[in-house]
């Protein structure tokens, strides 16, 4: 759990201007969690004083419940002899979910992007006000399917720290297993469809088969192929048994040996590499100041990575290796997320060894950062998540959420401009933004 | 002599531009009716010159003692039809075009058109240098009466004025050779093989090249229609008529010079492939509604000069069927593409008059809904240009292509590799004017983002384009005939009489086949419109026999948004960027970026606005430029040094002068 | 290019023999099959007060409403529906508790219009959670390869037969989906798959959301499931040209 501080902050060591990044704020302005790049220590604080606080970038604030279609920011203005608004969507087969994107130019190339969101907006943030958690649960996990388990992960961790309830040791390793099972799935499923738009037609295929084996397994083992449910306290009861763990590890180790072979497979075509390298280029200082998360962060230089930086069981006993890419275009971000798959299968290995032998132990989740309000963060596939809820009476209060899509959208129109069209389709899946995450 | 009622005509037709002329202070219809009389007047005399022998009007003796008159012969008369045709569809819509006060574009119009008249129906050169003197006076007026009177359009008419004198220099050049050669002024002897008639050529070649606008004095055709934006049918006139007269003059003087050497050839077919190419080019990136046209009349004189050079060198080279086939591609082109750009430029005068603006990328929706006469003629003409079968462009570029194709009949290699070249650059060209084209009346007249006032006296507008557009129709459906027609003038231009090269193959009717080489390759234009007639018989008969289904309108799919939101919408200028961008390298294309406005420092992560300009540049205009730099430097200097304002120094002059005078009387007496 | 054919062949064929045979254990997990009581020893009453959807009444379950949640399983239910259970009208997504055992599905059922036996399908997302969007596009993975029945995604509703909607419709994409819906030509039909856009799902009753696809445009299809697998999916566009495997039990 991020340690909470009272009373007045601590000035961090290195306040350079692109070292300390806030990475939340909470929309009534009593709760802010800042990253130190340099040191690698993240604090969460309590009433902070807003002189105290790094610049505070639009998509760090907290999502407000977004009502109405309208810019994510503020649009790009771009003029010209001949410049037009170019707008794709909201009904576009090249990107499945719902959302525009008006493109500025004068033909070819991209002058400005502009994404327009609110087109899915389910307000689920606000509807979940008023019921149990466990309730409420059962819609945050539904709020990006392919990230459900680091959703349900995070919002149970922020409902646990405001209830100052006990877990029991096996729940957060479910949890872990999870997670990282979910990541390795849309790690897969992101350089399957950037394959596809490099008609790297053979590559794929066989990417999608093996991440449909993923689904598969999970569907097996948790009895939903996206794991709804499986990790909430009124779901079917879940134990791990050693011979499923035996039989989840060999899998793993299969699945993560046909990665090996068509990663090389992949690295070695030039036409592969040639469509993504310095495509969407984020450099270093533009990802830190904007507030980048994830694997577009770390393929931008920034060795951030929440298991690592905010601990939580099991990971405080896990090894974790991370990516060093620093090209920060696409090819890096690719690169950054199989290095992933493969640290994930690993960090499963080790899970599923040293499964631990009684569950039920509860462990302390911590303290929370004011009485009846806790945080919750993990590092979803696509970035850092966080939760910040407050309860009375064992019923939500109120809901804080910051999406790493939210957090990455503006780096992704940032890195087209400059950019062709035919180059959309590649950042676009490079990023693996989800605006069901952004237009919650 | 018994006055010959056919010479009669023509006097008064060509009489009847000048009488217009000075009636326009009067009424400015007055000028313009005359104008169509003459017109008329001389469609019917070319008529009869082109079936029976030529025909000569008035005649006097001439300030230089030789006998003058007003004559056609076959191959003016070629001409002479072809721009009265223009005249009279340019001739009826200045009548509702001309909503001015001032008589002085009508008084210009007439002058410009009598002096091409005059040099058209002259019997011996100085007849024709006075007649093309004048036209370049006159249509330099013409070009004065664009709209508004600011710096850029009389320095554009300017530059157009001293490119109009530099050619009639050279073409003063070629006739005083002419006159060494042969004695006398009169068009008839020939002069032979040699450096004076390589001098004759040379010069000529320049100067009727300044009027038709070939590259590289292609600025003299775009900068005046395009900067200066002359009214439309000035524009009409200066870019199909004007550079006719010049193509007229390269023809006769061909028709002088005996035995063109193979070099000739080579050089005038280069300097034309280089022309279609730039043209095209050119024209595939103007968002100009006047701009276009005019390059695109430098694409089409430049396929006149590649079929004439085809045509120098197969004679040269012997090959008597390819040249006789390349004469009258040549004669096609330059038919075709007189009637289609007038037609072009007159749909551009209907769409100023209706949108009020040049650019491209504002003129959507011009044509009033339900102008049919605007809509087809506009369609018709620019598919013409477009080479779109069965129109008369068609024709004419298959006819180039056709010559071209045959090069490898050449004896010499280096022959057949000019060809190679030169049908390489006539093949992008003919694709990137089909951008150029589409562009052209995708944005004008077939986009209709919003409803539109009709014009004033735009029915007569509309329908004169209309009615272009048909002859253009009509020449490519019935070219084999007129081919058939224009044999008489092609004779002329190649010393001896010759057929038509129409024929007959399968079961095509006799005389309905234009047959390239012998037999290269066929085309019989005729039978295409019957054969879609055809097809589209057999569709409709199937669609009104067979099963229908309800048919349903529904609104254009643009991925869910609202579609059609002002700003939303491709432009002009973004059709044509790719070609910007793939022809960087040759268009020298560059993006100027500029701040467009204060950067909020409020918000870490704004970003700045900027504006960016995507710009080509037109090497040839800055060469020009810099000639004029350096020039005015020369002229600066050459002032400074001789004309230092110092009294001591002219009272030098004035005795050296003297002294310079009293030696030579001396000498000589 | 002799590596990728070496890994094509050694991880060989993977394809499913839907529909000639029946869905595999693997191919559809446990959630994968709608709900059903088992027997008439179910406890209603406590089932109903735990479902979060309000999908289980006296004597009624909604298979359009159950989001797969399992809270009613310790109360006599369980996942064992058929996984041929898209239904033309909503009303058949209502079945009994215990729901009779009828006949499987008519061997030969008519398709929905005058289709060809070749299918284009036009995927439109109202609100989704992604979970759906995934599950169609994984028709198009070595798995499914829905290719192989005719099944065909396009680029454009003006190709499609089918439009395919996947989410809850919210308030603004109630007019794209309007005009995604008019593009498309005659004969055409709509699939609701999930039953986000059959009831609302786990959303229904939030505010500010439509709640059901029928408010909007006429349904022709309901594929149930949170999300649906592939399979029940696939099982779906069958259905549309007649094509659908018969034999399951309703």
């Amino acid at each position: 759990m991020p340690r909470a501080t009272a009373g007045p902050p601590v000035e961090s060591a290195a306040r350079g201007p692109s070292e300390v990044a806030l990475a939340y704020l909470a929309s009534d302005g009593r709760v802010a969690i800042v990253n130190d790049y340099g040191s690698g220590r993240s604090e969460a604080r309590w009433d902070p004083d807003p002189a105290s606080l790094p610049e505070v970038a639009s998509a760090w604030r907290a999502s407000p419940a977004r009502t109405g279609v309208g810019p994510l920011d503020a649009e790009e203005a771009v003029e010209g002899y001949g410049v037009f608004t170019f707008p794709y969507g909201p009904i576009s087969m090249g990107v499945p979910e719902s959302g525009r994107f008006d493109l500025r130019t004068y033909g070819e190339r991209i002058l400005a992007l502009t994404p327009f969101v609110g087109y899915k907006s389910r307000r689920i943030v606000a509807s979940v006000v008023g019921q149990r958690p466990e309730d409420a649960a059962l819609r945050i996990e539904r709020l990006a399917g392919n990230f459900a388990a680091a959703h349900a992960s995070a919002f149970l961790a922020a409902v646990e720290s405001a209830r100052r309830s006990a877990v029991p040791r096996g729940e957060l390793w479910v949890r872990a297993l999870a997670q990282e099972l979910q990541r390795i799935y849309n790690h897969l499923h992101v350089i399957a469809r950037v394959a596809e738009a490099a008609s790297q037609n053979v590559g794929a295929a066989q990417t999608h088969a093996l991440a449909e084996e993923l689904l598969r397994l999970e569907g097996s083992v948790f009895g939903h192929r996206w794991l709804f449910g499986a990790l909430l306290p009124e779901g079917p009861a879940r134990r791990l048994e050693r011979s499923q763990r035996r039989e989840l590890a060999v899998r793993c180790g299969e699945l993560s040996d046909r990665f090996d072979r068509l990663w090389e497979l992949f690295l070695e075509s030039r036409t592969f590499i040639d469509r993504i390298q310095s495509t969407a280029p984020v450099p270093r200082d533009l990802a830190v100041r904007w507030g980048g998360v994830g694997p577009t962060l770390r393929a931008s230089g920034v060795p951030w990575d929440d298991r690592l930086r905010v601990p939580v069981a099991p990971y405080t006993d896990l090894f974790l290796d991370l990516p060093h890419e620093s090209g920060g275009d696409a090819l890096a971000r690719l690169l950054v997320r199989a290095h992933e798959i493969r640290a994930s299968h690993l960090l499963v290995e080790q899970m599923l060894d040293r499964w631990p032998g009684d569950p039920s132990v509860p462990e302390d989740p911590g303290p929370a950062i004011a009485p009846g309000r806790g945080l919750g963060r993990v590092e979803s596939p696509s970035g850092d998540l966080v939760y910040d809820v407050s309860m009375e009476d064992d019923r939500i209060v109120a809901v804080g959420l910051r999406t790493a899509s939210r957090a990455n959208f503006p780096l992704f129109a940032r890195g087209l401009r400059d950019g062709v069209f035919t180059d959309f389709h590649f950042a676009w899946e490079s990023f693996g933004l989800v605006f069901a995450e952004v237009d919650a | 002599m018994t006055p010959d009622p056919l010479g009669t005509l023509l006097t008064l037709a060509v009489a009847a531009f000048f009488v217009g002329a000075a009636l326009t202070p009067i009424r400015r219809s007055l000028g313009y009716a005359a104008s169509v009389a003459g017109a008329a007047g001389l469609v019917v005399v070319a008529v009869a010159v082109l079936l029976g022998g030529p025909v000569t009007g008035a005649s006097w003796t001439g300030p230089l003692n030789d006998p003058e008159a007003l004559r056609l012969d076959a191959l003016s008369a070629f001409f002479a039809l072809a721009c009265a045709i223009v005249w009279l569809a340019t001739s009826v819509y200045s009548l509702a075009y001309d909503e001015r006060r001032s008589p002085l574009l009508a008084l210009t119009y007439c002058l410009t058109l009598g002096s091409i008249a005059l040099l058209l129906s002259a019997s011996d050169q100085v007849l024709f240098l006075l007649g093309w003197e004048t036209m370049t006076l006159a249509s330099y007026g013409m070009i004065l009466q664009a709209e508004g009177r600011s710096d850029r359009v009389y320095s554009a008419a300017f530059v157009f004025l001293a490119f109009g004198e530099a050619s009639t220099l050279f073409v003063f050049l070629a006739v005083a050779g002419l006159r060494v050669g042969t004695g006398t002024f009169a068009f008839g002897p020939t002069v032979g093989p040699g450096s004076l008639a390589t001098l004759v050529f040379v010069a000529g070649l320049i100067g009727f090249g300044l009027k038709m606008g070939i590259a590289p004095f292609h600025l003299s055709e775009w900068l005046p229609i395009a900067h200066a934006s002359a009214p439309s049918n000035a524009s009409a006139v200066l870019s199909s008529t004007l550079t006719l007269a010049g193509v007229y003059g390269l023809f006769r003087l061909v028709s002088l010079l005996e035995s063109p050497p193979l070099w000739w050839g080579a050089m005038v077919l280069g300097i034309g492939a280089v022309s279609v190419l730039l043209g095209a080019l050119f024209a595939a990136v103007s968002e100009h509604t006047k701009g276009l046209p005019a390059y695109s009349t430098i694409e089409n004189n430049g396929l006149i000069l590649v079929a004439l050079g085809i045509a120098l060198l197969a004679s040269a080279d012997g090959l008597t069927t390819l040249f006789v086939f390349a004469v009258f591609a040549a004669f096609y082109q330059a038919l075709a593409h007189a009637v289609a750009k007038t037609g072009l430029f007159l749909s551009a005068g209907y769409v100023e008059h209706t949108a009020h603006t040049f650019d491209l990328n504002s003129v959507g929706g011009a044509a009033k809904e339900g102008d049919p006469g605007e809509y087809a003629g506009t369609l018709a003409a620019t598919l013409s240009l477009a080479a779109g079968p069965p129109l008369a462009g068609f024709v004419s570029e298959w006819m180039v292509l056709e010559a071209l194709f045959q090069s490898y009949q050449f004896g010499q290699s280096w022959v057949q590799f000019v060809g190679l070249l030169a049908g390489a650059a006539v093949a992008l060209a003919a694709g990137l004017i089909v951008v150029a084209m589409v562009k052209f009346v995708g944005f004008s007249i077939l986009w209709r983002p919003r409803p539109v006032r009709p014009a004033r006296g735009g029915a007569t507008l509309g329908g004169v384009v209309g009615v272009v557009g048909g002859i253009v129709l009509a020449l490519g459906v019935l070219a084999p005939w007129t081919l058939v027609l224009v044999a008489p003038s092609a004779s002329v231009l190649i010393g001896h009489g010759v057929a038509a090269p129409v024929g007959q193959l399968l079961s095509v009717p006799a005389g309905w086949s234009i047959l390239s080489g012998s037999p290269f390759g066929i085309l019989s234009p005729p039978m295409i419109p019957i054969a879609l007639a055809v097809g589209a018989a057999v569709g409709v008969g199937y669609y009104a026999l067979g099963r229908r289904s309800p048919r349903r309108r529904a609104p254009v799919w643009m991925a869910g948004s609202e579609p059609g939101r002002p700003g939303e919408t491709y432009t002009s200028f973004a059709y044509s960027t790719g070609i910007r961008i793939m022809m960087s390298s040759v268009l020298g294309t560059r993006e100027v970026r500029a701040s467009a406005g204060p950067v909020s420092v409020a918000a870490v992560d704004s970003v700045e606005p900027y504006s960016v300009d995507l710009e080509v540049f037109d090497a040839f205009k800055l060469f020009y430029e810099s000639l004029v730099r350096v020039g005015d430097a020369l002229a600066a200097a050459l002032k400074a040094a001789i004309m230092p304002g110092r009294l001591g120094r002219y009272l030098a002059y004035i005795l050296i002068v003297v002294l310079v005078v009293v030696a030579l009387v001396a000498a000589l007496y | 290019m002799p590596s990728w054919i070496g890994q094509a062949v050694r991880y060989g064929i993977v394809t499913s023999r839907y529909p000639e045979a029946a869905a595999t254990d693997a191919e559809v997990p446990a959630t994968g099959r709608p709900p059903a009581a088992t027997d008439g020893t179910v406890d209603v009453a406590a089932a109903a007060a735990r479902c979060p959807v309000g999908a289980i009444r006296e004597g009624e379950l909604d298979r359009g409403r159950c989001v797969r949640c399992a809270r009613c399983l310790p109360n006599g239910f369980a996942f064992s529906g058929p996984v041929e259970a898209a239904t033309r009208h909503r009303s058949e997504l209502r079945v009994g508790t215990p729901a009779p055992h009828g006949p499987g599905l008519a061997a030969a059922e008519p398709p929905l219009a005058n289709f060809p036996r070749s299918l284009h399908v036009f995927l439109v997302d109202v609100g989704s959670c992604n979970a759906c969007n995934l599950e169609v596009m994984a028709l198009a993975n070595p798995f499914y390869d829905a290719s192989r029945l005719g099944i065909f995604f396009t680029n454009s509703p003006r190709h499609a037969d089918v439009l395919l909607v996947v989410g809850v419709p919210t308030e603004e994409m109630v007019e794209p989906l309007r005009r995604a819906y008019e593009a498309l030509p005659a004969p055409k039909a709509v699939v609701a798959v999930g039953v986000c856009p059959i009831s609302g799902g786990a959303f229904r009753g939030s505010p500010g959301l439509k709640g059901s696809l029928d408010e909007i445009v006429p349904v022709d299809l309901y594929v149930p499931g949170c999300p649906p697998s592939p399979v029940n999916v696939l099982d779906g566009l069958l259905r549309v040209i007649g094509r659908g495997r018969a034999g399951g039990e309703r």
